[in-house]
C-alpha cells in the first residue's frame, strides 16, 4: 500500500534534463536489478569500484555533502582525508544497494548478527511501536528481515523520490522484498499520513521512520548532533507521545560480504508531563545521543547525501 | 543462513581442498576474498589482452594515457559482454536449452570462456604476460577437474 505519490517536486534542472538517467533516476535502479540477475558473485568487486568512481564525480553534490558531514562527525579530520572517506562511503553504498537488490530479487539469504537482541524480541512482540532508523546500511533489507523473522507487517515511511518512475519502482521493490510484510508510505501526504500512522500504531502495527534528517516541509525541531546545530523531524516523537508507543532505535550496518549487523538500542519512551515541547525535546535529545554513538562507529555507512549540519 | 548445499560451485577447487582437509565443501562460498580474487583475475586477464593492442610506436605519455583509458574501456567491454551474454542465454532458454541453468551461472560460464580465450592468446605471446595466461589456463582446468570430482562425489541437484 502506498500513501502519497512518492514523488517530490524538487528535481533540479539537471535532474530534469537527465530524466531517467539522473543519479536518482530509474535507469540506475533498473540496471541494478538487471545486474543482480545477471552477475555472478565474483564479478562484483571491480565493477562496483568503477561505479563508485563514476558516481564520486557524477554525484558531486552528494560527495560534497558527505565531506561536509564528515567534517563535523570527525572533528579535526583533513578535507583531503574526508574526500577519501567520502569515496569509502559511496563504495559501501554501492555494495549495500547491490546486496539489497540480490536479496530482493533472488531471495538469497544473508547472515546477520543481532546487537541488542532483547530489544529486538521486545519489538517483535510489541503491540504497536515506532522503529526509528537512519540512512545507514541497508535499512530496506532490515525491514524485510524483520517482517520475515517476526511474521509481522512493517510500514516504512520514506522521503519522496524526485522522479515518479523511481518512486514507483522503489515501492514495488520494497514491497516485493518484504513479501507483503512491508508497506511503503511517503511523507508527502501531510496531515493525512500522520493520522494514518497514528491509526496504524493504535491498531498494533509497526511503523519505521528515518529520523536522521529533515526532508521537505515536515515538522522539525532544532537540535544538536556532534555539537553542531541540525534539525530533526519531530513526527516520530509526536506520534510516540500521542499513541503512547515506544520508539526503538534500530540500525542495519554492513559487516562484510553478505553479512549484516542489526543494532537495536534501548527504546525511547516519550512521557507526557503536560509540556509537549519539552517532552518532544527530551525524546529528540535522547535520539540524537544514540545517533551520535552509532554514526561515530559507522560513519562510512551513514548515507546522508545532503548537508545535515547548519553552516 | 546461507544457500542450500550443492555440488555446483564457482570456485570448486577451493571447495575440494576444503573437503580434502576434512572441512565442509559447501561452506562460505560467496565470501569477499573469492569475489575479489575472481573479479581482479578476470579483469586483469582482459586488461592485459587489450593492452597488447596499444601501438608501441606512440610516445610514452600517449601510451600512458591509453593504458589509463583502457581501464575504463575494458570495463565497458565487460558490461557489453554481459548484455550480449544475456541475449544469448535468453535465446537458448527460448529454444528450450539450458532452462534449468540460472542466468548468473550461464553468465559465469560465458565470462570464463571469454577470459580463457584471451588467456590462450596471452599465453602465446613472448613476454611475462604469457606466464599469467598460462596460470589462468591451469587454474581454470584445475577448477573444472575439481568441479567434476565434487559432482561425482555428491550428486545433489543444482542450486539457483
Amino acid at each position: 500500500m502506498n500513501t502519497g505519490t512518492g514523488v517530490a517536486h524538487r528535481a533540479t534542472a539537471t535532474e530534469d534534463r537527465l530524466g531517467r538517467f539522473a543519479v536518482k533516476g530509474v535507469f540506475w535502479r533498473k540496471y541494478l536489478d538487471w545486474a543482480a540477475i545477471n552477475l555472478p558473485f565474483f564479478f562484483y568487486p571491480v565493477p562496483l569500484t568503477f561505479f563508485t568512481f563514476f558516481f564520486f564525480f557524477f554525484a558531486a553534490p552528494a560527495q560534497r555533502a558527505i565531506v561536509a558531514n564528515l567534517a563535523v562527525v570527525l572533528p579535526g579530520s583533513s578535507r583531503a582525508m574526508n574526500y577519501l572517506r567520502a569515496f569509502r562511503t559511496l563504495y559501501n553504498f554501492a555494495w549495500t544497494i547491490s546486496e539489497a537488490a540480490i536479496r530482493r530479487i533472488l531471495y538469497e539469504e544473508f547472515s546477520y548478527e543481532i546487537v541488542g537482541g532483547e530489544w529486538l524480541e521486545e519489538l517483535g512482540t510489541a503491540p504497536g511501536a515506532i522503529v526509528l532508523t537512519a540512512h545507514m546500511g541497508s535499512y530496506d533489507l532490515g525491514a524485510a528481515l524483520f517482517a520475515e523473522k517476526f511474521h509481522r507487517e512493517i510500514r516504512i515511511v520514506r522521503a519522496p523520490e524526485p522522479h515518479p518512475e523511481t518512486a514507483e519502482h522503489l515501492s514495488e521493490s520494497l514491497e516485493r522484498a518484504g513479501e507483503s510484510g512491508v508497506k511503503v508510505d511517503y511523507n508527502t501526504a501531510g496531515a493525512l499520513l500522520s493520522f494514518d500512522l497514528l491509526k496504524a500504531l493504535r491498531e498494533g502495527e509497526i511503523v519505521s521512520i528515518q529520523g536522521d534528517r529533515v526532508e521537505g516541509n515536515v515538522a522539525q525541531v532544532e537540535s544538536r548532533l556532534f555539537g553542531a546545530k541540525t534539525k530533526m523531524p519531530t513526527g516520530p516523537f509526536v506520534l510516540s507521545l500521542v499513541a503512547q508507543t515506544p520508539i526503538y532505535p534500530l540500525f542495519i550496518a554492513r559487516a562484510g560480504c553478505r553479512r549484516y549487523k542489526i543494532i537495536v538500542e534501548k527504546p525511547i519512551r516519550v512521557q507526557s508531563t503536560g509540556d509537549r515541547e519539552a517532552d518532544i525535546g527530551r525524546g529528540v535529545a535522547e535520539w540524537c545521543g544514540i545517533l551520535e554513538e552509532i554514526i561515530a562507529g559507522h560513519w562510512d555507512q551513514w548515507f546522508a547525501f545532503v548537508p545535515i549540519f547548519a553552516k | 543462513m546461507n544457500e542450500p548445499p550443492s555440488p555446483r560451485f564457482y570456485f570448486a577447487l577451493l571447495r575440494l581442498l576444503a573437503k580434502m582437509r576434512g572441512g565442509d565443501p559447501t561452506s562460505a562460498e560467496s565470501n569477499a576474498a573469492e569475489a575479489w580474487f575472481g573479479s581482479v583475475a578476470l579483469y586483469g586477464i582482459s586488461y592485459l589482452y587489450f593492452a597488447a593492442f596499444v601501438p608501441d610506436t606512440l610516445s610514452w605519455w600517449v601510451r600512458g594515457l591509453f593504458f589509463v583509458a583502457l581501464a575504463f574501456l575494458v570495463m565497458l567491454f565487460w558490461l557489453l559482454m554481459l548484455y550480449l551474454n544475456s541475449l544469448i542465454l535468453k535465446l537458448l532458454h527460448t529454444v528450450g536449452l539450458f532452462r534449468s541453468l540460472p542466468i548468473r551461472r550461464g553468465q559465469s560460464v560465458l565470462l570464463v570462456v571469454t577470459a580463457t580465450a584471451m588467456a590462450v592468446a596471452l599465453s602465446q605471446r613472448d613476454s611475462i604476460v604469457s606466464e599469467l595466461g598460462a596460470i589462468w589456463l591451469i587454474a581454470v582446468t584445475m577448477n573444472l577437474v575439481a568441479a567434476t570430482i565434487l559432482a561425482l562425489g555428491n550428486g545433489d541437484p543444482s542450486r539457483p
